[in-house]
């Protein structure tokens, strides 16, 4: 006799899907594990829902000397204490598919791989093998139709946000990509927010308490006359947040 | 010698936040180095009471978390020199606040110098109420002369009595007055409000200061204005008298009867 549970399930028990996710790359210049958890931990403080057991890929392409396993296991565990997951290595050299292996740890490879600097030697070694497949992805733009009311917080994780409604004093929008507002905008708006330089905010009715791109901010304690309610971009010109007028 | 002062009532809308700021005002306005601080995590006010909304960048939170220093979240008012505003976060729920997190900043403006540091309480009897008044050395329960008031303001006073430092360590008690708002004389004299005196017997405690119900609370918050920086008017006098008694004055009570009419006004009803 079968249980109703299984009588219920149909097809396989496992099933199989491929397709893409979103994942932070966690890019590190050093292997000094309190360093690594300061820094992060920093940043964590800063957008604490945003990093709320985020799953991230280790990408070791920056470090000037190639690390041991045990280094990389203190790192991971360096990156967990800040709350994030290591889910993987990053894909790079034939020494990080080795080091992957004896940490049992898988390499996930990059949409655009970075190009093995390794002396043709050391490809030469290497088996043929297939071509990574180059994904190019799009993450659509997150859609606010709703008022954001004071004390409401909507990020757009990897992408833009457009914000088609009014955005209260006290509330916050914030975008890895650019922030659209067409409504009035009192809030805060953020832009840029993993670091983009190149994000700008957009706001049909500029009347925002504060203004940031990739961490430079700006607070407007009293609205210059000029921007007061007009339709108003910002963006980032070295380390100056620049605001100007959209149109006539 | 730092005082903790904690402004609260368990009601919600009697005037704690209006309080709060005009005591600090006026304790500044007397040269002494003032933070005040908005325990209301999630339903900030206090920043816009004292005109500063604009000016909030870091906030309680985030000092707590080590986002910022405590300097960097400190809003320095513009009116008066010594006077320091802490902001709650808006963005937070009353969770993020916890014993340590407070006990922590509020050692910090110890060490810093402040002569005193006020704490606007939330309403309610929860976390954020009970972190309000859990390090206070004295506490201003704000109460309207109404029951629903008085015995929400009883219920404070119990807990102002156990589940505060001071009642946990058994030594000397948390100071507490009590401070009337929104009195109006001549509805006490019609005997549609209740009396300082009723509302004095019923919880039994000394009355700091009677604030007599006046449109210029309304027209100071909306304006961004402590009410006591009002010069001519009578609640202002009102939470002077206030600061005064708090600072060991002795002044004659005011407001609590109806003023009397002159002749004239007498004659034609005016």
């Amino acid at each position: 006799m079968t249980s109703l549970a299984e009588s219920a399930r149909e097809g396989p028990a496992v099933e199989v899907r491929f397709g893409q996710v979103a994942l932070a790359q966690v890019r590190i210049r050093t292997t000094d594990a309190s360093v690594i958890v300061e820094d992060l931990s920093k940043r964590v403080a800063a957008a604490p829902r945003l990093f709320d057991r985020t799953a991230v890929c280790l990408d070791l392409s920056a470090l000037q000397t190639e690390p041991t396993a045990e280094q990389i296991r203190d790192v991971s565990d360096a990156i967990r204490r800040a709350g994030l997951f290591v889910v993987g290595l990053a894909h790079g050299t034939q020494a990080i598919d080795t080091l992957a292996r004896e940490l049992q740890t898988p390499v996930l490879t990059q949409f655009r791989p970075v190009q093995e600097k390794a002396a043709p030697a050391a490809r030469q070694q290497r088996q043929p093998q297939p071509q990574p497949e180059q994904v190019i992805v799009h993450t659509p733009a997150l859609m606010q139709y709703q008022p954001v009311r004071s004390g409401q917080v909507i990020y757009a994780r990897h992408s833009d946000l457009v914000v088609t409604s009014n955005v209260g004093a006290g509330a916050e929008v914030i975008a890895d990509g650019c922030v659209h507002v067409y409504g009035p905008m009192r809030g805060r708006a953020v832009a840029g927010a993993m670091g983009e330089v190149t994000a700008r905010i957009f706001c049909q009715e500029f009347r925002a308490e504060l203004v940031s791109i990739a961490g430079v901010f700006r607070v407007f304690e009293t609205l210059p006359p000029e921007l007061a309610g007009k339709p108003v971009q910002a963006w980032l010109d070295g380390d100056d947040l620049r605001f100007a007028r959209i149109g006539n | 010698m730092t005082e903790i002062i904690v402004v609260t009532s368990g009601k919600g809308g009697v005037g704690k936040t209006t309080t709060a700021a005009s005591i600090a005002c006026g304790l500044a306005r007397r040269s002494k180095r003032v933070a005040i601080i908005d325990f209301d995590i999630g339903l900030r006010n206090l920043d816009l009471i004292m005109g500063c909304e604009r000016r909030v960048v870091f906030d309680f939170v985030n000092v707590i978390q080590g986002d910022c220093s405590l300097k960097q979240a400190l809003i320095k008012d513009k009116r008066i020199e010594t006077l320091f505003v802490l902001a709650a976060s808006q963005t937070r729920d009353k969770d993020a606040l916890s014993k340590d997190g407070v006990r922590k900043v509020l050692d910090e403006l110890i060490a810093d110098g402040f002569d005193y540091i006020v704490c606007d309480s939330p309403a309610g009897i929860e976390a954020g109420a009970h972190l309000a008044m859990y390090f206070a050395d004295r506490a201003i329960v704000v109460v309207n002369p109404e029951v629903s008031s008085v015995r929400d303001s009883d219920r404070i006073l119990g807990l102002l009595s156990s589940k505060t430092q001071r009642a946990e360590k058994g030594g000397e008690k948390v100071k507490e007055h009590l401070l009337l708002t929104r009195y109006n004389p001549r509805r006490v004299a019609a005997g549609e409000m209740m009396s300082a005196d009723d509302v004095k017997e019923i919880l039994g405690i000394e009355v700091l200061a009677v604030i007599p119900e006046s449109p210029d609370v309304l027209s100071a918050s909306n304006a961004g204005t402590p009410v006591i920086l009002l010069e001519q008017s009578d609640v202002a006098k009102a939470y002077e008298d206030a600061v005064a008694r708090l600072m060991g004055e002795d002044r004659p009570m005011r407001f609590i009867e109806e003023p009397k009419k002159g002749f004239l006004a007498r004659m034609f009803g005016g």
